[in-house]
């Protein structure tokens, strides 16, 4: 069966010698120079490329894996390495990512190559015009690359076939689906090697919160700035990034929640008008039913439609449902404080973006989630800002292997029992002070 | 003017000004009262539409969309008052709407689409052609909007000849015949769109057959036509020319305004009857547009009493082409009906290989 490559060169391949053209590949050191200089490479291809520059997702993208990112990346890494436990390449990496967040490959792609592996992208024939941009600025950057990360990636496009991803879930050693539950599902009908392993980023729910008398203190300038990131936030994907805030939760007593909320929304829909903000007709249709089947099916007390921007108040935030239309429709609610929220919160929820609370309680909410929901706590404004923690993951480590050397066998030359006992008790203190633990 | 005079008086007489200060007077009336008698309704009104109360013209009406009906059974009546629940024939896997009826409502939109269609046909029953196989009502698992607006319509009839076969194929014999004995006289066409142009004109296309005394009223929309690249003037024009057929009529309606139907005048534009009207909207700030402007049409109805029916935002784009302009004596809003809302994708996370995969 012949698919459509991409990557190294737009051909049509056999799909028997895509098994032989990634045993090929030889695996990279992570973070090898190569590598590092083919992301910090495509960063400066994607600023300067006058199509891509058009694109703020792509230019956020750029911004994300420019030099100096990538460095501390690296440096990140590096204070991952202990001698007792190295980190090393997986192997081969199949991503399957989301059809319609863009940019999601690349960074998917960007966090296995540099930590060494070799990856096959599956790309959907529907490609937004984005795509094909990155996957040719990807091309002219791999091939002015050196070493092993020249030949490390492989584009592949094709429909709804079955046989392609079944092959490509055999072989592979790592498994990367994005796209929600019913995709999760899909795809893991198709057996990995029992090696491998996977991860999953299923349908998620994202939230705000913002304490209404941190939000009173502000200035003019500042709300309008907060309303801009808040925006950002949830628009640029039509409000369908997993991230992206659907549920507004004001904290503080109830004068002032109402207070903030009368001032912020309005500033929102600035922004919304600002930046012309437009909606296809069905989906702002879909929008509109949506708003009369909640206010017919939950505790919604009162609805304030601006151009493009619709927000409902809930009177409780009790068994709140979680479907949602996208394209600028939010719930909000008032709770007395951020520990209020814990109760109505479930696995599902990712991303808190949030406004105006202390350290401390932003750590006793943590706490009192005990790990049964939300994955990501950002300030308003970057929700969308992709992290290499991710979904509950850190990433780098989950592209790599774990190789435990014991401790008695790194005290070279060697010696005497009572030093590698020592050593052993010297064990916790290394991991958590990984520069002393080289010198 | 009362209801009663809109439904009674002579069909688009009554000029639009006149006609907008009746209706308003008379759906704030009804909204009202839809309000006391349907908690739903009262909710969803005070929550999207608080201070709509005194509105000042048609537009201030609150409006529901279409495709609530499909998720909630939305009613005005106690149990006891049902009459009939229609449904829509929503194509396979869609959610059907669902509308209540009362007695009243149900004898309203009858006397209603009495008083539209007598305005193209006159007082008399005419003999009467269904482009339709017997079996569309025979059958009644399969009553569905097609076969109640084939119901409605029988009624303005005489000597029916149900044209189609089983397999929907043309009893040409039987036309013939039909035609021997009435086609001297005016006698009239029903059926829907799509069946009349490919199992009616193009079997009839190359016949001969003179149908000239024939009035068409034909209805169910242009996208299966579009595919085949007939659009309403050539629909027009090729019945005009392959048969003479020069009297056709198609109207705009929906099972969730029953009885209030929009038909084609003279000039191929689509009419509200007195005791109706549409309101032409932005699809993005749902305000008025000008006229002129494409936007989602709404249809506003004096005849729903049995359920909250009376202001629909429609999933239909169309036009406002003129107000009182008619060149055929008509009064009212001249629109056309530009067909259903493209669907579109809006981006997200999800859907990697879309549902589709295997």
């Amino acid at each position: 069966m012949k698919i459509e490559m991409l990557l190294p060169r737009p051909q049509m391949a056999e799909l028997d010698d895509l098994h032989g053209l990634l045993a090929s590949m030889s695996p990279a050191e992570p973070f090898d120079e190569p590598t590092l200089d083919a992301a910090v490479d495509l960063s400066q291809r994607i600023f300067h490329d006058p199509e891509a520059r058009s694109y703020p997702e792509l230019l956020a993208l750029a911004y994300w894996m420019r030099k100096s990112e990538i460095i501390r990346l690296r440096d990140q890494f590096r204070s991952l390495q202990l001698d007792h436990r190295v980190l090393t390449p997986l192997g081969i990496v199949f991503h399957l990512p989301p059809r319609n967040v863009d940019t999601m490959f690349v960074y998917s792609w960007l966090l296995a190559a540099l930590t060494g592996n070799r990856s096959v992208i599956r790309l959907s024939p529907q490609r937004a015009e984005t795509v094909n941009i990155l996957v040719r600025l990807l091309r002219e950057t791999l091939a002015v690359t050196a070493g092993p990360a020249r030949i490390g990636t492989i584009i592949v496009s094709y429909g709804h076939e079955e046989e392609p991803t079944k092959r490509l879930s055999a072989l592979c050693d790592m498994r990367v689906i994005w796209g929600g539950d019913e995709t999760v599902g899909l795809i893991r009908r198709f057996p990995l090697a029992p090696h491998a392993r996977e991860i999953t980023f299923p349908d998620r729910y994202s939230l705000s919160a913002i304490r209404a008398e941190a939000y009173a203190g502000l200035s003019e300038e500042k709300r309008d700035h907060l309303a801009d990131q808040f925006f950002n936030d949830s628009f640029w994907f039509d409000q369908l990034a997993c991230s992206s805030p659907r549920l507004v939760v004001w904290c503080g007593i109830a004068s002032e929640t109402r207070a903030a909320s009368e001032d912020f929304f309005p500033r929102v829909a600035k922004s919304v008008d600002r930046r012309q903000y437009t909606l296809p007709a069905a989906a702002s249709m879909q929008k509109l039913v949506f708003a009369c089947s909640s206010i017919l099916n939950s505790p919604v007390e009162e609805c304030r439609r601006f151009k493009g921007l619709t927000v409902l108040t809930l009177s409780s935030l009790e068994s709140f449902q979680r479907r949602h239309p996208g394209g600028g429709l939010f719930l909000e609610a008032r709770v007395g404080s951020l520990l209020d929220l814990p109760a109505v919160l479930c696995r599902r929820d990712q991303t808190l973006t949030c406004f105006g609370f202390t350290q401390e309680e932003l750590l006793a909410f943590v706490r009192s989630l005990n790990g049964r929901a939300i994955d990501r706590i950002v300030p308003i404004g970057q929700a969308l800002q992709f992290h290499r923690f991710w979904d509950g993951y850190d990433l780098i480590q989950e592209f790599c292997r774990h190789i435990h050397i014991d401790s008695a066998l790194l005290d070279a030359p060697a010696t005497h029992m009572s030093r590698a006992a020592e050593a052993r008790t010297h064990f916790g203190f290394n991991g958590l002070n990984p520069a002393r633990n080289r010198s | 003017m009362t209801i009663d005079d809109l439904i009674q008086c002579p069909q688009y007489s009554v000029p639009q000004k006149e006609k907008e200060a009746s209706l308003l007077a008379e759906l704030t009336r009804l909204g009202q009262s839809h309000r006391e008698r349907s908690p739903e309704y009262a909710r969803l009104t005070r929550v999207m539409f608080p201070g709509s109360s005194e509105p000042h013209s048609l537009a201030e009406l609150p409006y529901l969309p279409v495709a609530l009906f499909k998720e909630h059974l939305l009613s005005s009546i106690p149990e006891s008052e049902v009459f009939r629940i229609l449904q829509s024939s929503g194509t396979t896997g869609q959610v059907p709407s669902r509308v209540v009826l009362d007695r009243e409502t149900a004898q309203l939109q009858t006397l209603a689409l009495s008083r539209i269609m007598t305005s193209i046909l006159g007082p008399d029953r005419l003999p009467m052609i269904l482009v339709e196989t017997p079996d569309l009502i025979r059958d009644h698992r399969q009553f569905n909007a097609r076969a109640a607006g084939l119901l409605g319509m029988i009624n303005f009839g005489r000597n029916h000849l149900y044209a189609l076969d089983s397999n929907l194929e043309l009893l040409l014999p039987k036309l013939k015949e039909f035609l021997q004995r009435f086609g001297g006289e005016p006698f009239l066409i029903f059926g829907f769109t799509f069946l009349v142009w490919t199992r009616f004109y193009q079997p009839l296309a190359n016949a001969g057959l003179d149908l000239s005394h024939g009035i068409l009223v034909h209805s169910g929309g242009w996208k299966n036509l579009q595919e085949q690249a007939v659009s309403a003037a050539r629909f027009r024009t090729a019945l005009r020319e392959a048969m003479g057929l020069t009297r056709v009529y198609n109207f705009y309606g929906m099972v969730e305004q029953v009885g209030s139907v929009f038909l084609e005048g003279d000039d191929g534009y689509f009419y509200p009857p007195n005791f109706a009207d549409v309101i032409v909207r932005d699809p993005y700030t749902f305000e008025e547009v000008p006229h002129g402007q494409t936007g989602v049409l709404e249809v506003l109805s004096a005849l729903p009493r049995s359920y909250p029916g009376h202001c629909l935002l429609t999933e239909d784009l169309g036009v406002v082409h003129g107000v009182d302009t008619c060149t055929c004596g008509r009064f009212g809003k001249a629109f056309s009906v530009l067909g259903r809302i493209p669907q579109a994708e809006l981006r997200g996370c999800s859907d990697v290989i879309a549902a589709k995969v295997g």
